[in-house]
């Protein structure tokens, strides 16, 4: 991944990460909330290479950790996502080429958003973090597989028309 | 170095990197904290533009999932929908907000509260599990760190972060959140703990002392007022968790405060009167029973009134008309 991709991709990653928490954050979606911004980030990851994906889930964790309504440590998803960055790219590897199967590159994203999720309060829990009840997170992580499922959809045909746009001619080949 | 080799190279960089960011964070770094004021900075005018288009579909799918609940409902409903279309046309998301604010405020004056009204402009985001709303009010309406946060039926919260413009709110559902209690009934002491939900546990201070069902809960209050003022109604026992495991009795509570439809609230900047002990805790409305006679033909109703907020007439069987 060349520089100049690693700075539009962050520049994206943060325009959606100010979509997630000005707009998705006001609506109160019943069960648990839609987490537009993982979503994103996972679909995006997975069409990377290796090393794009790592970077990518770097930069896309060190943008949620600078929310300021987490209560966890600066870094804690920066770490979480630079793993799940490197198991989703090693997973793509060997499914192949998503563009054919939409409906697969869906169901992947949900389990890539609710492997997340998971990460994160398992390591949330490494460093001492009380994110309450295991019932209550289990709902948390499980809403938000379903939101992603019906969501992703919607949004991914103009997700895979931007980031092709963005692609130089070089990367495109 | 092939492909492998580099990008686990750059996975270790990158790994190493965060848990030196997380290590210097928990050793309390203000350049970590800083960075979270910045962007809160630059999120809260639009999140205070997008609230406007977004407050009417704001809660879209709670209002789905309520509707058609039950007959009674829906006939109330349609009741007020009439009443309302003879009020003067006003736009019923700011009515709503101005009755939560008149609420709020009527709560805080009761108290003797110095407050400052300020409007919900964004929940928490789905991305982290802390629960938290965030202010359209910031330090230059003088609102600082661990001040309490009310709405028209008592305690929401207590402020966590401050920039110049806005605000986060750490719920009382949260998790991590505990507050020190007191039951109005007999001053017993107790610690209330968010659960993540609608539902929050009390646990005694003292071995002896009992939770009874319906007992409302207050704030102990904190030196200084701050987290805490103290007095402000938290909630009311639902259920009493009698184990023979525990030293104190635990008990579930019910929050006075919807915290899913916050539009309103207001935050505690200074008490300018003493500890309003009981004084707000809330009372259920009277019920007064009116008798009405017919002093004609026409047959006599015998009707009991309940007053607002949830008014509702119950006739007896009309006797037959003597003429």
């Amino acid at each position: 991944m060349s520089w100049l991709r690693a700075l539009t991709s962050a520049l994206f990653l943060f325009f959606v990460f100010t979509i997630q928490e000005g707009a998705i954050a006001r609506i109160n979606f019943p069960i648990t909330g839609f987490s537009f911004f993982l979503a994103v980030l996972v679909a995006l990851m997975a069409l990377e290479e290796k090393s794009g994906a790592v970077v990518m889930g770097f930069i896309g964790g060190i943008i949620l950790d600078l929310s300021p309504t987490t209560n966890s440590p600066f870094g804690q998803w920066a770490l979480v996502l630079t793993v799940v960055g490197y198991l989703i790219a090693t997973n793509t590897e060997s499914v192949g080429d998503f563009s054919a199967r939409p409906g697969a590159f869906v169901l992947f994203v949900a389990f890539g958003v609710t492997i997340t999720l998971t990460l994160y309060l398992l390591v949330g829990t490494l460093v001492g973090e009380n994110a309450g009840t295991i019932g209550r997170n289990t709902v948390v992580v499980l809403g938000n597989f379903m939101w992603t499922l019906l969501f992703t959809p919607i949004f991914l045909p103009s997700l895979l028309r931007v980031r092709q746009a963005t692609l130089t001619s070089r990367e495109r080949s | 170095m092939n492909g492998n080799n580099r990008s686990r190279l750059l996975l270790v960089t990158l790994l190493v990197t965060s848990l030196f960011l997380i290590t210097l964070d928990l050793r309390g770094v203000s350049v970590t904290q800083s960075s979270r004021s910045a962007t809160q900075s630059f999120l809260a005018p639009i999140q205070r533009g997008v609230s406007d288009f977004f407050s009417p579909v704001g809660n879209f799918f709670s209002n789905v999932k309520n509707f058609g609940k039950t007959k009674a409902e829906l006939n109330q409903v349609k009741k007020q929908n009439e009443a309302l279309k003879k009020e003067v046309v006003l736009n019923s998301d700011i009515k709503g907000q101005l009755d939560q604010l008149k609420g709020a405020l009527d709560l805080a004056a009761r108290g003797g509260f110095k407050v400052v009204a300020a409007r919900v402009i964004g929940h928490g985001s789905a991305s982290t599990f802390s629960q938290t709303i965030t202010l359209d009010v910031g330090s230059t309406s003088g609102i600082r760190k661990d001040q309490t946060v009310i709405s028209e039926s008592g305690l929401v919260g207590v402020v966590k972060e401050v920039t110049s413009s806005s605000a986060i709110v750490l719920l009382m559902s949260d998790p991590t959140f505990r507050v020190g209690v007191r039951i109005a009934r007999s001053q017993g002491m107790g610690v209330l703990i968010g659960q993540g939900g609608k539902r929050y546990l009390v646990q005694l201070l003292d071995s002896s002392g009992k939770f009874q069902v319906g007992d409302a809960l207050l704030t102990l209050g904190s030196d200084g007022f701050k987290p805490f003022v103290s007095g402000i109604p938290v909630g009311k026992i639902i259920s009493v968790n009698s184990t023979t495991a525990s030293l104190t009795q635990e008990a579930d509570v019910s929050a006075y405060s919807n915290l899913g439809e916050l539009g309103v609230v207001t935050v505690i900047v200074g008490n300018l009167s003493s500890d309003p002990h009981n004084a707000l805790v809330p009372t259920p409305a009277p019920t007064r029973t009116v008798y009405v006679t017919s002093t004609g033909a026409p047959p006599v109703d015998t009707a009991t009134l309940t007053p607002s907020p949830s008014p509702s007439l119950t006739s007896a069987p009309k006797k037959k008309a003597t003429k």
